[in-house]
């Protein structure tokens, strides 16, 4: 559904305010980053104990939050524009 | 047998955990203890465990988030208020951090206390100053130095105090704008995390260990403590 309306947004022209709205967002976006690398590797040292193990579900973990965070920060942008 | 320390040492039972890996024993001494130390310096309690990898990784990850965000923030967003109206409750997440996070109370303590000013009159994680706060004399003046939106006539004389007329919080929102909020947020984030190391160093891994290591653990193929 997301997916559908980001591309009837650039389909319609609207895709410049879209675009404007995310840029608005990239300083949070950015510091954000960090902060969702070090629950990822905190998530993943209190579940492991093989430092190898912890690398890999660090990893996991980065990639879990990272789509889920996504999501949601991709329906807060096209509810954003709806409105 | 003589009974000494180290005897005693012995014969009191271990608590161990289950590496969710490969199933070996985690030596855990003395959860309680290396839970208060995890507390007060993110790590500590691995590290009193033994588990020097994750005690490393812990203190870097925690401390270094911490920090960060205390300098993103200007120095500024980590404070205690408890002041009907200016309730900080970031400082709730922040005080899981441990120590690092200590001074702000004592700081709050101290200027909502007889002496009106935070200790040595470092305005380091003081709280920031209401409107009708009555402060000392040395302390109006080390803010009105050190700040230059503050000047003597931002407070009302009222000796042997002063009192403040502005709110010294949105002075610091409108100068630090969107930095203050992300400062917060690392900070708070910092804090909380260190929840869940507290917990590892009181209970061990919160990975579930499968079917094969508690066999391997059952069967004593683990002895080999980390």
């Amino acid at each position: 559904m997301i997916f559908s309306a980001l591309v009837a947004g650039i389909c319609s022209g609207s895709f410049p305010l879209l675009f404007a709205q995310l840029v608005d967002r990239v300083p949070g976006i950015l510091f954000g980053l960090p902060l969702m690398a070090l629950a990822s590797l905190i998530f993943a040292a209190t579940h492991h104990e093989d430092p190898a193990e912890i690398r890999f579900a660090a990893i996991h973990w980065a990639v879990w939050l990272g789509g889920i965070l996504g999501l949601v920060l991709a329906a807060v942008l096209l509810l954003g524009w709806f409105a | 047998m003589a009974v000494t320390p180290r005897n005693i040492e012995n014969a009191r039972p271990r608590i161990v955990a289950i590496s969710p890996d490969d199933g070996s024993a985690i030596d855990l001494k003395n959860p309680a203890l290396a839970a208060l130390l995890s507390w007060c310096v993110p790590g500590l309690g691995q590290l009193y465990q033994g588990r020097t990898y994750k005690g490393r990784l812990f203190m870097g990850a925690i401390l270094g988030t911490f920090l960060a965000g205390l300098w993103l923030g200007g120095g500024k967003v980590v404070y205690a208020s408890w002041k009907p109206g200016d309730t900080r409750w970031a400082y709730v997440c922040q005080a899981g951090a441990g120590l690092v996070a200590l001074p702000a109370a004592v700081q709050s303590m101290q200027i909502h206390g007889v002496a009106k000013q935070p200790l040595f009159c470092s305005t380091f994680m003081a709280p920031p100053l209401t409107p009708g706060q009555y402060v000392s004399r040395a302390y109006a003046d080390v803010l009105t130095r050190s700040d230059p939106e503050i000047d003597g006539d931002s407070f009302f004389d009222k000796p042997p105090l002063k009192q403040f007329r502005g709110e010294q919080v949105s002075i610091w929102q409108r100068r630090l704008g969107r930095w203050f909020d992300i400062g917060t947020l690392y900070t708070m984030l910092a804090g909380m995390l260190n929840v869940l190391v507290i917990y590892d160093a009181f209970a061990g891994p919160l990975g579930t260990p499968t079917d094969e290591d508690r066999k391997a653990h059952k069967e004593g193929k683990d002895t080999k403590p980390r």
